[in-house]
């Protein structure tokens, strides 16, 4: 089994949360439902919530269009339930509030509203402070105390809203712990799942889930049909919290690797390791990440992490959980600037490394994970319309991106680590704006940018200052597709530019 | 995308006379061809296949050959030839097949049977609008149908047999049925197409397609070497030359001629004469109009044309402005065999290896619908062979396609739908590779793939003992079959 390299599909119909933009009727409560007594709803009035440890938080959201990334997409709107915690801040799920245009916080029992921005964002593990404009808007609230984490087998509490403003809770069973897939592809972090029979209401893009006074963990997905919960685990909500104290905020650490399972025996005799030793195959390390910096090696035996030792199929023993990927120990239960010590075994004999995590953001991968609360980039050149790839640009396609976004780029995406060594960007074309310069051109898009006036492109920087050099009077694009080469007349072009701008109502013909 | 599929023309409508149509007797020309096909299933390459059996049509041309498609006689096993009135039914054998222009020769060894046979004659390339008889068997009946449509369009169009070829094809405006593929269309008495292929379902009314003669001649010329050497290609990519930009950049003048090289494949005919950036003015004499297109016969017909017509070893002539300066080169034309991994695979049995109950297989188009293959990377090898030239470190992409679990290989599922890149140290180029590999003796097999640094590893003293075991539990006839033997 490969870790951290391919992508996790979510488990589940649900797009998101129960309610995403669109309320819609909840199955819950149908006669199916009904006839399962043990699956019937256990609702009770939150009494202990009464004090105002919760509120509306309703979102006005408005992304970014990466196919015309001069310009935003329609806003929507997300509503749902932030917890009030130490410090005067609102945790909610970073999807409630990502792209917002404008967040405003309501108290449930007086409907009074104020205003608020979001103070710490963490798009990876799905997690978002927000902070009241007026600072005394939280004053007379009960901020809900993150300090307990809650064992496999307990009975959590989801609280929802009534429509005139009263708490109701739910209960919701704990049933597994287990590293997986958050919000982002590629971004896992410890998972809590739940059984829990949830109503519909208003307010449900994200959940608070309490255990007594205890904030535990906030709603990712519901599920109605298996009545089951997907939900960000305590440590992690504990990790991000802790960090936010600390400004400027690094982000969860990782490795910079992934690995393989050892649990073949033939494999292990080949790698002459005993049968009573666990430890992980390192398939790939990326360039000047921790573990690279560490000298941890492609083909290196992981023996034991931070002093745990990890069994072959890649997990060590968590005191509160049990068997858990040793990724958990590595970016929830470890910080940035953190030291590892780590053991490993290279070609049969034994050596400890140490390993200084730190955070990689997204802009330092060739194609970013995610562009999220950033415009895209992008430079217009008569009429032809470059763009860094990112795999936000590829989600345009929508859930089944992988099989719908050109196949090329879905290809550098995934293997990019492997394709693309050196740090750089892939620009591209996006997209032709037809006009008197592109006449004769075909309909093209998808391609890559090699080379504009002879000069290497690494990133849209580059293209701005070759454009700058025509030759002969020429700008000549080479593409890495057929046709390779597209010539443009550079005094036309930026005479026919002011034209273009206004018939294509464009209101910048760049941005980095 | 629209799927094609075979077999012949159905008339739906029949509004002008054919007073100008000499009366002959087709009967005496046309024989309905019963083939009993076994295709094999990739996903048992050992299998010898299952068995359908397909009905078509043909017709008698000069030297007592029956012309055909070439999908109507595809994995046939036994072929059976009727003429009209007679009870009798002739066993027919393949003697040419091409696969890439769907076009067969079939012969009978009866001596008697083409006694009483007319062979038709070859006409020309038809007018649009012109109206034209298709003969054939289509589902319906039994007894030959006639059938009248009118020439819609004359174009290239794919042909969906081999699913990697385009040549010319004439549409006409007669909807395909099953059952009459390699009939006979015929104008004034003489052949001016082969019916070969329409659209299924909803997806067009009243368009039928047929092989148009010029494809049928070169196929017939082709064959003169007594074998089929397939189409030539001179395997580059050539772009218009229509925006003005690009014509003053180039220094070219504004005269409508000259096409732009953007790739040469390095593997094939044009290699080593073409560069890209080449500006290509003329071809055998025939002027390049900047849209890709000459000159022929009067008439505007795509580049391409001028080679579609010439065989194996013929040359071309092309006249050319590299770095300004005007050059003339000769090019000697060949097949392409890149393409073919995009191209369906008939008459052979899968070619496979079977080791420790791993299955390695060739990276085909059989393949890849057998297994439905989604996996990212094999797609990414399949679709770029030619473009990324994969072909040069890989002229057989090798997949290790299937594993018939066994406890020899009970951690080794991840693996499957990786590209074989190596192993025991011998780089991994072709599927004969892997049996040489796996031919030595050695304590450990490790396997590895594409992309991935951890190799698959089999110890020789399991894989023995697997062995037997395995043949046993998955009935494999055979535990290999590298292609050293055809069907024809």
């Amino acid at each position: 089994m490969r870790f951290l390299v391919f992508f996790q599909a979510s488990l589940f119909f649900a797009v998101s949360a129960i309610a995403a933009e669109n309320p819609s009727p909840s199955p819950a409560g149908t006669p199916a439902a009904e006839a399962r007594p043990s699956a019937a709803p256990k609702e009770h009035l939150a009494t202990e919530l009464r004090g105002g440890s919760v509120l509306r938080v309703n979102s006005t959201n408005q992304s970014y269009d990466f196919f015309r990334p001069w310009s935003k997409k329609a806003p929507s709107n997300r509503r749902g339930l932030g917890a009030v915690i130490d410090g005067g801040e609102v945790l909610v799920t970073a999807e409630l509030v990502w792209d917002s245009n404008f967040i405003e916080l309501e108290k449930p029992d007086t409907g009074e509203r104020a205003t608020a921005k979001v103070a710490v964002v963490d798009y990876e593990t799905n997690l978002a402070l927000l902070k009241p404009n007026n600072p005394d808007f939280l004053k007379d609230l009960q901020p809900l105390d993150t300090s307990v984490a809650p064992k496999v087998g307990d009975h959590l509490s989801v609280v929802q809203l009534e429509s005139n403003g009263t708490p109701v809770s739910t209960e919701a069973l704990l049933t597994s712990a287990e590293v997986g897939h958050y919000v982002l592809d590629d971004y896992s972090y410890l998972l809590f799942k739940m059984s829990c029979p949830l109503q519909y209401r208003d307010n449900s893009f994200t959940l608070p889930i309490v255990e007594d006074h205890h904030l535990i963990s906030m709603l990712l997905r519901y599920d109605p049909r298996s009545q089951t919960i997907e939900a960000i685990s305590t440590p992690v909500i504990q990790h991000f919290l802790k960090e936010a104290d600390h400004q400027p905020y690094q982000g969860f650490p990782s490795f910079g690797l992934s690995f393989s399972t050892t649990r073949d025996p033939q494999f292990r005799h080949y790698e002459k390791l005993s049968d009573s030793e666990g430890g992980i195959y390192v398939d790939d390390v990326e360039p000047d990440s921790p573990a690279a910096q560490a000298d941890i090696q492609t083909g290196d035996i992981l023996l034991s992490v931070g002093g745990k030792s990890v069994d072959p199929d890649g997990d060590y023993d968590d005191p509160l959980y049990g068997r858990l990927s040793i990724t958990h120990f590595i970016t929830t239960l470890s910080y940035s600037g953190q030291k590892v010590p780590v053991t490993l075994s290279r070609h049969g004999e034994r050596k400890d490394v140490v390993v200084s995590l730190f955070h990689k953001p997204p802009q330092d991968y060739v194609i970013d994970p995610y562009v999220i609360g950033r415009p895209p980039r992008y430079l217009i050149l008569g009429g032809l319309v470059f763009e860094e790839l990112s795999r936000q640009y590829l989600r345009e396609w929508g859930p089944s991106w992988q099989r719908e976004a050109p196949q090329r780029f879905v290809y550098f995406d995934h293997y990019q680590a492997d394709l693309f060594p050196k740090e750089r960007k892939i620009v591209f074309l996006s997209q032709i704006l037809p006009n008197n310069d592109t006449i004769g051109y075909p309909q093209l898009n998808y391609m890559a940018v090699e080379r504009v006036n002879g000069q290497p492109i690494y990133r849209l920087e580059d293209l701005a200052k070759a454009m700058e050099k025509p030759v002969n009077g020429f700008h000549k694009i080479e593409f890495d597709l057929d046709p390779k080469v597209i010539y443009l007349d550079a005094t036309k072009v930026q005479e026919n530019a002011a034209a273009l701008q206004k018939t294509y109502s464009l209101p910048a013909m760049r941005r980095f | 995308m629209i799927r094609s599929t075979f077999f012949g023309i159905a008339c739906l409508v029949a509004t002008s006379a054919v007073a100008d149509t000499p009366k002959f007797d087709v009967h005496k020309s046309i024989v309905r061809i019963t083939t009993t096909a076994q295709e094999p299933d990739y996903r048992v390459p050992w299998n010898p296949g299952s068995i359908s059996t397909g009905i078509g049509a043909g017709f008698v041309i000069d030297g007592n050959r029956i012309l055909t498609n070439a999908h109507v006689v595809s994995n046939g096993r036994f072929i059976s030839v009727q003429r009209e009135n007679d009870p009798r039914q002739y066993s027919g054998q393949v003697k040419f097949i091409a696969h890439d222009c769907d076009l067969a020769i079939v012969t009978v060894s009866d001596p008697n049977f083409f006694k009483t046979m007319q062979p038709l004659h070859l006409g020309p390339l038809p007018t649009i609008q012109s109206d034209v008889d298709v003969y054939g068997y289509p589902i319906g009946g039994e007894r030959l149908s006639v059938t009248q449509g009118i020439v819609s369009r004359i174009d290239f169009e794919s042909y969906s047999h081999s699913g990697a070829d385009s040549h010319l094809a004439v549409q006409i405006d007669a909807a395909i049925n099953p059952g009459n593929s390699g009939g006979p269309v015929l104008q004034n008495g003489k052949v001016v197409g082969i019916a070969f292929q329409g659209y299924s379902g909803d997806v067009a009314q009243n368009v039928g397609f047929m092989i148009p003669t010029p494809v049928i001649q070169r196929f017939l010329a082709d064959i003169e070497s007594g074998h089929y050497n397939r189409y030539v290609d001179l395997s580059i990519v050539p772009e218009s030359l229509t925006n003005a930009a690009a014509r003053q950049a180039l220094g070219l003048p504004d005269d409508d001629t000259g096409v732009l090289v953007s790739s040469v494949e390095s593997d094939a005919c044009a290699a080593g004469k073409l560069e890209p950036g080449d500006v290509l003015l003329s071809i055998d004499g025939h002027r390049i109009i900047s849209d890709q297109t000459v000159e022929l016969d009067g008439e505007n017909v795509d580049l391409a044309e001028v080679i579609e017509r010439k065989l194996k070893g013929d040359k071309v002539k092309i006249d050319l402005l590299r770095n300004h300066q005007r050059l003339n080169v000769e090019i000697e034309l060949e097949p392409n065999n890149s393409y073919l991994i995009q191209a369906n695979i008939f008459d052979e049995y899968p070619r496979f290896v079977m080791f420790g109950g791993l299955v390695f297989q060739p990276v085909s188009k059989n393949l890849l619908e057998a297994f439905q293959i989604e996996d990212l990377r094999v797609r990414y090898f399949y679709n770029n062979f030619i473009n990324d030239e994969i072909f040069k470190d890989h002229p057989q992409v090798i997949l290790l396609s299937n594993i018939l679990p066994d406890p020899v290989n009970a951690y080794l599922s991840e693996f499957r739908y990786q590209i074989v890149d190596e192993i025991n140290g011998h780089k991994i180029r072709t599927l004969a590779d892997v049996a040489n590999a796996f031919d030595e003796t050695s304590d450990f097999y490790t396997i590895k793939f594409v992309g991935a640094s951890r190799p698959a590893v089999l110890q020789r003293t399991a894989v023995e003992e697997a062995k037997e075991r395995i043949k046993d539990n998955y009935g494999v006839r055979l535990e290999r079959n590298l292609g050293e033997e055809t069907l024809r």
